[in-house]
């Protein structure tokens, strides 16, 4: 239990509900076996047993997806007590709940600047973008104004130059998910070296790239809908 | 046929936990045997109970099923069926269904849809639990002994009012039950349960009234549905329709009636229809054929299957619509399904099976009984559920987004539709002015973004805040959908750690109160329970009857009556006495008349002479012991 609070930062001490052994925040008491209610202090990266890390194999965490959901799920509570009923509803949709954001390469980073105190990122275009989406927008109202007037040759010219500029909005979006996919890596560097006064750049710089990467899927979806 | 089971390690055998599929043309029950899941069925060997409730008058009774789907034919007006159509639904909601169906709904249906039957109004989960009654009948027949816990299932894009609704029913009908499940889920239990290799299977559902997609991925017993979806107002009824409507000029003009005004004939064509469809999932043509009543007039008219095919192509397409939307939202192209497993009466038709086809790109699975298979993965659950494997685990998602009320009438998310279940939220709510004491939140369901293109759910009031200035307190909201994709939400007060208290006024269905008083009701009026009492009732007056007939025969005064009306009363109790022993209540009140008429004239000549006018309409039975 000492050993829990030193590794994380956080006391993790728990009562167990059914015994009143004193545990830290396992998944089942230690003592007389039974499935613990949720602590509130649990990020998901720690319900997981995971650093707090951006590379994570997502096989293995599969894996233990599934195998804590055997132990977890209501399925197998059916005739237990009430309050372990209620421990394994709790814990799994918890569990649910941090694989849903872990599994997913853009939700974790998300998860992990909301962690470290940043709001959600507004959609931001990126500069070098700045022209091309002005330009973009006016082929919007161009191909929309076209199709209310029934101009098909309009129509087909202002789809093309669309269907160019999605291309190139796809790419863009690989740069940005290669960027993120560095910035991630400096991110489990500064952990792994506890270069704490890294962390500060590399999260700036993260949430700025998920808001360029939000508006610009934000303007794929509006071309996708007139296309 | 009745199977008892011993319990060979002593250990007391766990109850029967079934699994039924409470369909919208047909329901079934299904328990797991030692060999694998078995659908339980009658005499005849029929596992499907038609699901038509039919309300008979003169008995006071109901049926349910096959002999209620017969009555149909004959007296549409008593009779409900289609009734999943209307569950966990208001009257706005179901006029296009309404137009579907004979019967009408009663005024006053905004929250829960009443439909009148034999001069009572009913609620669909009432309605509804009837079915389940005859089904929980049936097992209990089967096993010999009481079953009172099930599985049953439902469309996967059932909302929550709609699954509340069939919970309800469950336990309007004395079943608990211990898990509503998917179909599409259920299904693919039934096919995957032998398999041992991984694979990613896609059940299309097309049943009697809704369509679901579900795609799953099947891996070392776990079946865990990565996305879903459906149209809860799409199956073989809106097919027959199609057909009926094709014909109903002809056919009103053949008989000079009008279908909407004679429900007899609508049920005759409606009949006739579904016939033709059957016939043309097996051959290129069918002839639907209707009769006048006395046999003079007939309706004939060919169809072959192209015209079929023509009349129900946007049906058909509209189903993939559902399907193109899950393999989007699970990231999988249809070359990446491995195997389409197809459930559902509709998925007989030829041109379903073409569609599938064409979409997923390979033949789809047809080697499983459609009817059958929904009801068989719900014994598998029941099973798992009993505590009799640990093997299998169903890992399914909510079909739909839960989102809260915000300023503006905008939805924000706070659950997205195809997550995995048990799902939780949880938000932070605080006051808007000094000293306010009570929050409102408006929960509701849906993909779109705003409040009145999503369905509401519930309107939650967090109540007994204690007087602080606005903006302090601090109260957290959970939103919590369990396994069974129902919605519970429970909220604490930061500040002091209390559990906040939550008036709870749901949009549709019933409240609880509404269930405690139905279910009193339904004790009256099961048909089980109303024939006992009437058997019961019935001996209990015959008893009293015979009991002062022949107190009236000991003590009355010589001469009062002759020998011969002597006679005749003591052979009427004798009649009554040897009838009363057996189970026709009937019979037994028929006897009951024949002595209370005989004794009635001894009865009044015993009374003094002022009261013999004013008890002449009353029975002797009254007489003798007033």
């Amino acid at each position: 239990m000492a050993d829990a609070a030193v590794n994380t930062g956080r006391d993790l001490s728990c009562i167990c509900a059914h015994c009143g052994a004193a545990i830290s925040a396992a998944h089942f008491c230690p003592e007389c076996g039974k499935i613990q209610m949720l602590g509130p202090e649990v990020d998901h990266f720690q319900f997981f047993d995971l650093p707090r890390k951006l590379n994570v194999d997502e096989q293995a965490l599969e894996i233990r997806f599934y195998s804590l959901s055997r132990e977890f799920h209501p399925d197998y509570f059916m005739s237990a007590t009430e309050l372990e009923k209620r421990a394994s509803i709790e814990r799994s949709s918890r569990l649910n709940d941090a694989y849903r954001t872990l599994r997913d390469r853009i939700v974790r980073i998300t998860y992990l600047l909301s962690l470290e105190g940043y709001k959600e990122s507004e959609k931001k275009a990126p500069s070098d973008l700045l022209e091309e989406v002005f330009e973009l927008n006016m082929a919007i109202e161009e191909i929309k104004a076209a199709k209310r007037l029934g101009d098909a040759d309009e129509v087909t010219e202002a789809r093309l130059s669309l269907e160019t500029a999605l291309d190139n909005l796809q790419h863009k979006l690989g740069e940005i998910d290669g960027k993120l996919a560095q910035a991630s890596q400096s991110w489990d560097d500064a952990v792994d070296q506890s270069a704490d006064q890294d962390r500060k750049t590399i999260l700036d710089r993260m949430s700025e790239l998920l808001s360029h990467r939000s508006y610009i899927r934000h303007l794929v979806k509006a071309i996708q809908e007139e296309l | 046929m009745a199977v008892i089971e011993l319990s060979l390690s002593g250990q007391p055998k766990s109850p029967r936990v079934v699994g039924i599929d409470l369909g919208t043309t047909n329901s079934l029950v299904a328990y797991m045997s030692d060999t694998g899941p078995e659908v339980i069925r009658d005499e005849d060997g029929n596992g499907l109970v038609p699901s038509v409730v039919y309300y008979e008058n003169e008995n006071d009774q109901l049926l349910v099923g096959e002999a209620a789907r017969e009555a149909l034919i004959f007296e549409p007006r008593k009779a409900i069926y289609s009734v999943k159509r209307f569950m966990g639904k208001g009257s706005a909601d179901v006029q296009e269904d309404l137009s579907l169906v004979p019967f009408k709904i009663v005024p006053d249906s905004e929250h829960v849809i009443g439909f009148e039957m034999g001069h009572r109004v009913f609620t669909p989960p009432e309605i509804s639990a009837f079915i389940l009654r005859e089904l929980k009948k049936r097992a209990s027949r089967f096993f010999a002994e009481e079953v009172f816990q099930a599985v049953i299932t439902v469309p996967a894009y059932f909302n929550d009012a709609q699954r509340q609704a069939t919970k309800d029913a469950g336990h309007l009908a004395g079943l608990d039950v211990l898990r509503i499940v998917n179909e599409p889920t259920a299904a693919s239990l039934a096919y995957g349960i032998d398999k041992s290799n991984d694979a990613v299977v896609a059940v299309y559902d097309f049943g009697g009234g809704t369509f679901d997609i579900s795609i799953l991925k099947l891996r070392d017993g776990i079946f865990e549905v990565l996305a879903t979806n459906g149209d809860t107002h799409l199956g073989g009824d809106d097919i027959d329709n199609r057909l009926i409507t094709m014909i109903v000029d002809d056919v009103e003009r053949c008989f000079n009636r009008s279908l909407s005004e004679s429900p007899e004939m609508f049920q005759r064509t409606r009949k006739a229809a579904i016939q033709a469809k059957h016939q043309l999932s097996k051959d290129d043509h069918a002839i639907i054929e209707i009769k006048s009543d006395d046999q003079h007039k007939e309706y004939r008219r060919e169809i072959t299957r192209d015209e079929f095919n023509n009349l129900i192509a946007d049906i058909v397409e509209r189903t993939l619509v559902p399907c193109k939307q899950a393999l989007k939202d699970s990231d999988l192209a249809p070359e990446q399904i491995d195997e389409v497993v197809m459930v559902g009466g509709s998925t007989r038709i030829p041109l379903v099976r073409n569609k599938v086809k064409e979409l997923f790109k390979r033949e789809p699975h047809l080697e499983m009984n459609p009817d059958e298979v929904v009801a068989l993965g719900a014994a598998i659950q029941a099973d798992v559920l009993a505590g009799g494997r640990r093997d299998l685990l169903l890992l399914d998602v909510t079909p739909l987004s839960l989102g809260i009320e915000t300023m503006g009438g905008v939805v924000a998310k706070i659950i997205n539709r195809n997550s995995t279940i048990p799902a939780s939220a949880a938000e932070m709510f605080t006051t808007w002015v000094d000293n306010q004491t009570g929050i409102d939140i408006h929960v509701l369901q849906g993909e779109r973004e705003l409040v009145d293109d999503c369905r509401s759910l519930a309107k939650f009031t967090l109540k007994g805040i204690p007087p602080q200035p606005a903006g302090l307190p601090r109260i957290e909201v959970r939103f919590l959908i369990d396994a069974n994709g129902i919605l519970t939400v429970s909220a604490r007060d930061l500040r002091t750690n209390q559990e906040q208290s939550i008036e709870v006024k749901p949009s549709y269905g019933l409240t609880d109160d509404q269930i405690e008083k139905m279910l009193l009701d339904s004790f009256e009026f099961a048909e089980e329970d109303v024939l006992k009492r009437q058997l019961i009732e019935a001996r209990n007056e015959a008893e009293t009857v015979m009991r002062a007939a022949e107190k009236a025969l000991g003590e009355h005064p010589r001469g009062l009556i002759d020998e011969n009306e002597q006679l005749e009363i003591r052979r009427a109790i004798d009649d009554l006495r040897q009838t009363v022993g057996t189970d026709a209540s009937q019979l037994i009140r028929e006897k009951t008349t024949v002595l209370d008429e005989k004794a009635r004239h001894l009865a009044e000549l015993i009374m003094d002479g002022a009261l013999v006018a004013a008890l002449k309409n009353r029975k002797a039975s009254e007489v003798a012991e007033g």
